[in-house]
């Protein structure tokens, strides 16, 4: 039966967390008020749309999105437009800049540059229907890889694609698999990386509640070219929506026989696993990771030998990040003449960034390798939010850096990113605006990494720990002459000495705000001020004897009651109580709570 | 009286001191002999995890020194000896040494230890003890049919101690060793993957977790401002449990919710778009959810 109309609501872990499901409750019930069950069809998708305007929802063929929904919103949009076919104005996107509603998907700047290709079913379809990813082409690169190519042609097609890790190391894929491949061990094993530890990070997540079968896919295809019958994915625990997702499709796929012996009724066989982490950042390092699922404490190893040549259980282990994974069915179809036609020289194809902290339209967004940080921010992101000035984006999170405004013309490239310093990373993209202290931030990754550490190596261990107190006092207002110049050795030398990725990256965050944004550390030790005013130490609260009109809100909610005054009549803040918990400046709506 | 000095020294023990002394002695040309008298150089240095006052980690302090004595061409090292007689007076003395017998040909020895795990000499004198650990009939169930579940499985540890969080909210001592004695795998080791990863507590755990975000993005929108919120509201620190068991209080390193942050969630309720005045309501909310379930 055909329906007349299809209502896509997103139901990834962020608009669950706004009440998407009530809303499905809501959505279900109207429907059913008006007869209209057999013409309306609900498809719940996976993370998709704009994730900060969430809970959101399409309605197609008509392509009308709506954001901010709330219960008592739906009654009308259900009559309005699903009974009456007038689409509702008060409930669509609203452009930041021209303040008008946006009626189409299309229309709204943060999808028209992008490009789909790891996300190529994200909100489209329903990710627990796997019948919904066949008919967008789905497993039909499995179909042509299996019939038509040897595993050989399969890793120089990839080869020729020029698609790189998207875990964060950026090697080519294609080698990798070739080394795996060629390694005599047996029998092999191919790993999916989806420990997304980075913090401020949520591509594979995302990736995986939206279109798990794509990854399911991709991990067939790199499991036929490697020559390895049993994989792995290793989710982290704190994704349980993605696990149990995941776990559906894989059932799914067993039963239409793609998974298991003989797939597709060929004579290679696969299956996977799900390996649950356990919230431990330095497992996403490959050696870690396979210490991990052997059951061993989970402290990386010295590499050479390379998990191609010794991995999981000693075989040659291919460990592959979600993206990387799942792109591959689209190489597949689409050539990799296709693929490497976008990007740049060296960096090929699309990469899934999660833009997030101050910006407007912070989501998930796959755009062409060598689009510059400027369109990303103020084009797809829409800008600042609230009139701030905007101060530096931080990608690859804990190991990578901070690039400042004037290196926002900076395209997105593997080779490029890292000649300022920062990391490509597996994409993390978090911005930052004027209130945002950028030692506090470096102070705020040492102290992530320094908890993170394994321990192994002194380096790591000790030297983040003193890098971490070197900064706290920093940001206390203790900082000393010659602690920039300490920083900078220290870091080098835990970069130099340290045996895995994490400590050799750990130190990026600081090295980098230093080199862009030294005049902050100088303002913190010499002048004792931050200029962000962000450090608690260094700043202070008072309020604004003009702008206060005594509404008296911030009074009541003061935890320490350092807030005295009559009612209707302009406050003052006690400092010996205040305790700078900004609880104040956060209820006033006069915005009369000063912070100086 | 002859006053001739000879080029060389020998330095008597080879703790920190004489390896020092010796690493000196041997830097500024004079040929030291270290006499030991155990198997090994170190001393009681080696064995210590710190040192006072500064904290520092007692092997990485000692073991360069250890490394480079070893291969110090002017330091010839003699362990597992005495000292005997000592004759001639300052300046050129002559000394006696015994070495005691090694029972192992020190050229072959590659170190690999093997013997010392096979020793029927320490098995004898050090047996291992085993406590039999015997759990209440209602957890041996439980605890079996995990076990039963994983037994055959190579690397199966991270799954059953998974399984054991989720049946009790934390890994309960006994269990763990009953863990032990039942897949013979030494409780050392146990407790090393225990306290490795973050989501494994040891110590039981309140009704309702509350995680704060601590990740990028909910840090820079003010997540440190919402856990100290909680932090006065519950009267607990981070990574406790209020007395009456109800709230624990944590940090997570992002939910991949960065969209909505800052974010917290309370067991599997997830909060987006925090604010530091909702932290009392919440708590309020989740105390009223209790009280009507203790009434019904
Ligand atoms: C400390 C550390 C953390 C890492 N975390 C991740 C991660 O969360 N996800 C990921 O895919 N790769 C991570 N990596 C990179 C992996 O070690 C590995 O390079 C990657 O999974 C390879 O896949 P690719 O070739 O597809 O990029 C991490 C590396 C280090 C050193
Ligand atoms: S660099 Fe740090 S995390 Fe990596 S092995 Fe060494 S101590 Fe562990
Ligand atoms: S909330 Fe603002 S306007 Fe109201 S009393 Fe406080 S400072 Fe004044
Ligand atoms: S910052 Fe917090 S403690 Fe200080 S006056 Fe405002 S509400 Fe009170
Ligand atoms: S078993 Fe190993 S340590 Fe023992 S004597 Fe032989 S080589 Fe040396
Ligand atoms: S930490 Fe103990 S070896 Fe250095
Ligand atoms: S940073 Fe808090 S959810 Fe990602």
């Amino acid at each position: 039966m055909a329906y007349r109309c299809n209502v896509l609501l997103c139901t990834c872990t962020m608009c669950v967390s706004v009440g998407a499901l009530k809303i499905r409750n809501k959505l279900e019930e109207e429907i059913k008020k008006y007869n209209l069950e057999d013409e309306v069809q609900i498809i719940l998708t996976g993370s998709s749309w704009l994730c900060t305007k969430g809970p959101t929802l399409i309605v197609q063929p008509d392509d009308v999105v709506y954001q901010f929904l709330k219960e008592k919103d739906i009654p009308n949009l259900v009559e309005e437009h699903l009974l009456k076919g007038r689409p509702v104005p008060s409930l669509m996107y609203i452009d930041p800049e021209e303040l008008n509603p946006i009626e189409k998907l299309q229309d709204i700047p943060f999808y028209h540059d992008q490009r789909l290709i790891a996300l190529w079913n994200r909100g489209i379809i329903d990710p627990d229907e796997i019948d919904e990813y066949i008919a967008r082409d789905g497993y039909k690169a499995l179909a042509k890889v299996l019939q038509d190519m040897t595993p050989e042609d399969v890793i120089q097609e990839i080869k020729d694609s020029g698609l790189r890790g998207r875990g964060g190391g950026g090697f080519p894929t294609g080698m990798k698999w070739e080394f795996c491949r060629k390694n005599p061990g047996s029998p092999k094993y191919l790993i999916c990386n989806a420990d997304e530890g980075d913090p401020g990070a949520f591509m594979d997540r995302s990736i995986i509640e939206a279109d798990p079968h794509s990854l399911i896919e991709g991990m067939l295809v790199a499991a036929y070219a490697i020559g390895a019958e049993k994989g792995y994915i290793y989710v982290r625990s704190e994704y349980p929506l993605a696990i149990k997702r995941l776990d559906g499709a894989i059932i799914k796929a067993r039963e239409y026989g793609l998974l298991g012996k003989g797939v597709f009724g060929s004579d290679f066989n696969f299956d996977m696993e799900i390996f649950r982490g356990a919230g431990a950042f330095v497992c996403g390092e490959e050696t870690s990771l396979i210490h991990s699922i052997e059951g061993e404490p989970a402290e990386p190893r010295q590499r050479p030998p390379f998990p191609v040549e010794r991995g999981l259980w000693e075989n040659p282990t291919n460990i592959n990040n979600v993206e990387t994974l799942s792109c591959l069915p689209r190489i597949i179809n689409f050539g990799a003449k296709w693929f490497a036609g976008i990007g740049t020289e060296k960096s090929k194809g699309t990469k899934v960034f999660s833009l997030a902290g101050k910006i407007n339209n912070a989501g998930l967004v796959e755009v062409p390798m060598g689009i510059t940080l400027r369109e990303m921010v103020f084009k797809i992101g829409g800008g600042i939010p609230n009139r701030k000035k905007f101060k530096a984006v931080q990608t690859g999170g804990p190991s990578g850096g901070v690039i400042p405004e004037s290196m926002l013309d900076l395209p997105i490239d593997y080779e490029r990113i890292q000649e300022a310093g920062a990391i490509m990373g597996s994409g993390g993209m978090i911005v930052m605006d004027e209130d945002d202290c950028m030692v506090d931030v470096a102070r705020y990754f040492i102290e992530f990494t320094r908890d993170e550490s394994c321990g192994k190596c002194s380096s790591c261990r000790e030297g983040l720990d003193a890098m971490y107190e070197i900064l706290t006092n920093i940001c206390k207002g203790k900082g000393k002459e010659g602690d920039i110049e300490f920083l900078e050795e220290l870091g080098e030398a835990i970069i130099n000495a340290s045996m895995c990725g994490l400590g050799k990256s750990a130190p990026n965050p600081v090295l980098t705000s230093i080199r862009h944004f030294k005049d902050e550390y100088i303002a913190h030790i010499r002048d004792k001020i931050c200029p962000a005013k962000s450090c608690v130490e260094l700043i202070e609260y008072s309020i604004d004897q003009e702008k206060c009109t005594g509404c008296f809100i911030c009074n009541v909610n003061c935890p320490t009651n350092a807030i005295i005054g009559e009612k209707k009549k302009p406050q003052t803040i006690d400092k010996s109580k205040c305790i700078k918990c900004s609880v104040c400046k956060e209820v006033c709506r006069f915005d009369a709570i000063k912070v100086e | 009286m002859s006053n001739k000095k000879v080029g060389s020294v020998l330095v008597l023990g080879a703790g920190i001191a004489g390896i020092q002394s010796s690493l000196d002695l041997a830097n500024s040309g004079f040929k030291v002999y270290l006499l030991e008298q155990t198997p090994a150089i170190g001393g009681v240095m080696a064995q210590l995890d710190k040192t006072f006052p500064t904290n520092d980690c007692a092997m990485c302090i000692v073991s360069p020194k250890l490394v480079d004595c070893g291969r110090h061409p002017n330091i010839e090292i003699i362990t597992n000896a005495e000292l005997g007689k000592v004759m001639g007076e300052a300046g050129n003395f002559k000394v006696e040494v015994r070495k005691n017998p090694r029972y192992v040909d020190e050229d072959k020895c590659t170190g690999c230890a093997a013997c010392t795990q096979n020793c029927p000499v320490s098995i004898a004198l050090y047996p291992v003890e085993k406590i039999s650990i015997i759990l209440r009939k209602d957890d041996t169930i439980k605890v079996d049919a995990i076990l039963e579940e994983y037994k055959d499985k190579p690397g199966n540890l991270m799954p059953i101690l998974q399984s054991i969080s989720k049946e009790y909210n934390y890994l309960p001592e006994d269990v763990l060793k009953y863990i032990s004695q039942e897949l013979d795998i030494s409780l050392t080791k146990i407790y090393q993957i225990a306290t490795f990863y973050n989501a494994f507590s040891l110590q039981p755990k309140g009704k309702y977790t509350i995680n704060v975000c601590f990740g990028t993005a909910c840090y820079i929108k003010g997540g440190n401002r919402i856990l100290e919120a909680f932090e006065r509201e519950l009267g607990v620190t981070m990574g406790n449990t209020t007395e009456d068991l109800m709230f624990g209080l944590e940090t997570i390193s992002c939910f991949g919710c960065c969209g909505q942050a800052p974010v917290v969630t309370v067991n599997e309720d997830i909060y987006g778009h925090f604010r530091v005045t909702q932290v009392p309501k919440l708590i309020k909310k989740y105390r009223e959810v209790e009280s009507a379930e203790n009434n019904a």
